[in-house]
């Protein structure tokens, strides 16, 4: 069992109603924090979250060749490196969850 | 270089003449300020931003970046600013600065630094208008 810290920001803690917390996960990559840990604890938002964070098909997770789901224009960041979503949680890591940065308009 | 991300910008001028003192070789410094607008993407009006950042990657980030102009440009510094928290309409929410020996390499590095600002650098803005309040997105 590992226990790591996860950040949210933008629209991602407005969804969530929280800015980060902690998840004790067993053997888990970030697709499988993504898809199962969060979106399970925070039940009654799930169907948002994943409409978010993720590439849909008919309002199903939309799956990549290598069997992987696709985000929607989001970034992971494990202790501010960037991320695959099949890295393997370590304990301690923190996964922060990036919505695409927002700027202004440059015209 | 200076980076800093704060709800309290520094004032303009101290941070002109900080950037003047890093070399007697600068011959032009070139600044951006970004401010508040009082119209909305559809026109509605903006009651205020809200700036949300990852703090300690926004600033690595933004080191990496003014690296690579060093790198690719030759400039000699760069000071970026950038609030955090709520902005009203006409307050200042970045300043970025470059130092360069001629004015050609120093515009040209500032218009890179800031397009890599906007879609790079972990900061997330919230436009509150009287018609409710959006995330935006870089265009």
């Amino acid at each position: 069992m590992v226990k790591v810290r996860v950040k949210y920001f933008g629209e991602l803690h407005d969804i969530l109603g929280i800015r980060e917390e902690e998840y004790d996960v067993e053997d888990a990559t970030i697709a499988e924090l993504l898809l199962k840990y969060i979106p399970d604890r925070h039940a009654g938002v799930a169907d948002k979250w994943r409409e978010t964070v993720f590439a849909t098909v008919r309002g199903e997770v939309a799956i990549n060749k290598d069997g992987m789901p696709i985000l929607k224009n989001h970034f992971i960041l494990v202790s501010g490196k960037s991320t695959e979503l099949n890295y393997r949680l370590k304990d301690g890591d923190e996964i922060a969850i990036l919505p695409p940065v927002g700027g202004g308009n440059a015209k | 270089m200076k980076v800093k991300i704060s709800d309290k910008l520094d004032d303009l001028n101290s941070l002109l003449n900080e950037i003047k003192e890093t070399s007697t070789d600068i011959g032009a410094i070139i600044i951006f300020v970004g401010s508040v607008r009082g119209l909305g993407r559809d026109g509605e009006r903006v009651l205020r931003l809200e700036y949300e950042a990852y703090e300690g990657v926004v600033e690595k980030t933004l080191e990496k970046i003014i690296s690579d102009l060093k790198d690719k440009y030759g400039i000699i510094d760069a000071i970026v600013e950038h609030k955090i928290g709520p902005a009203h309409v006409g307050e200042d929410t970045v300043y970025a600065l470059v130092a360069s020996r001629h004015r050609e390499e120093g515009f040209k590095s500032l218009i890179e630094l800031i397009e890599r600002l906007k879609h790079e650098v972990p900061i997330w803005k919230r436009e509150v208008t009287e018609k409710g309040s959006y995330w935006i997105k870089s265009t």
